[in-house]
């Protein structure tokens, strides 16, 4: 299918490889499919797609990368929300926010994105009673070095730039 | 909106399985439980609307996918 984007134009993906929402990005109720891709392999960053609204994509980090002990807690309601068969199956992604003034990306490690990549089902969810922050600064995270490899190699589209 | 009197440990409920008990008051404070089905997404106010905000301002980012060790290195230009 053929999907039309803000950013990158129109892309071509497989409907198998859409992600369906069984509980929304918040803000965003009305959206409920998206696809993962991105430009460079190396890129640790993905752009997570709202296939029914051009417009809206979010740059998606593995928060393994900054936070290497991340440990979301998921309830019950939510394992069987999404069908989590195996712990390996849920994968949390952490959406990434730009400012400006001052110039800052931060991670929101309090409300990942969950997804079961067997089954391509995906929820934000929000931790409560936890540390994490909604805005974790990436450049006070002291990564030493970036993986070969993040979920993300495995789950998104390459969409080389054009 | 509707508006309610409770006293300490008085109940209200919303439809059939919804249902907030004041358990507390201490000066400003009120502790309140909240019993309601899995399915019900139950969060503190503030808690939602930060979320809420920050996912609209991420979804603002521009086009360039940022460059982690540039982040690292010399701030960001969004």
């Amino acid at each position: 299918m053929i999907v039309e984007t803000m950013r990158f134009g129109a892309i071509n993906i497989d409907e198998d490889k859409l992600i369906t929402m069984r509980g929304p990005i918040l803000g965003f109720e009305r959206l409920h499919r998206y696809f993962l891709f991105h430009e460079e392999e190396k890129n640790p960053f993905g752009w997570f797609q709202a296939v029914d609204d051009a417009s809206v994509a979010f740059v998606v980090l593995d928060p393994f990368i900054v936070q290497p002990d991340y440990e979301p807690e998921i309830s019950d309601y939510d394992i069987d929300l999404l069908a989590i068969e195996k712990r390996e199956d849920a994968v949390p992604l952490v959406i990434t926010t730009l400012s400006s003034r001052p110039p800052m990306a931060t991670v929101n490690l309090r409300a990942p994105i969950l997804i079961n990549i067997e089954r391509r089902l995906g929820k934000q969810i929000v931790l409560e009673e936890t540390h994490y922050a909604i805005r974790h600064d990436i450049a006070g995270s002291n990564i030493q070095r970036l993986p070969d490899a993040t979920v993300l190699s495995d789950l998104a589209i390459k969409v080389p730039r054009s | 909106m509707l508006i309610l009197t409770r006293k300490l440990g008085e109940t209200i409920h919303i439809g059939d399985d919804i249902k907030i008990v004041v358990l507390d008051i201490k000066g400003k404070n009120l502790r309140i439980g909240v019993e309601a089905p899995t399915h019900v997404s139950v969060y503190r106010g503030e808690i939602y609307q930060m979320i809420k905000d920050e996912n609209m301002q991420a979804a603002a980012t521009g086009k360039t996918l940022p460059d982690i060790w540039g982040l690292l290195k010399k701030g960001v230009t969004p």
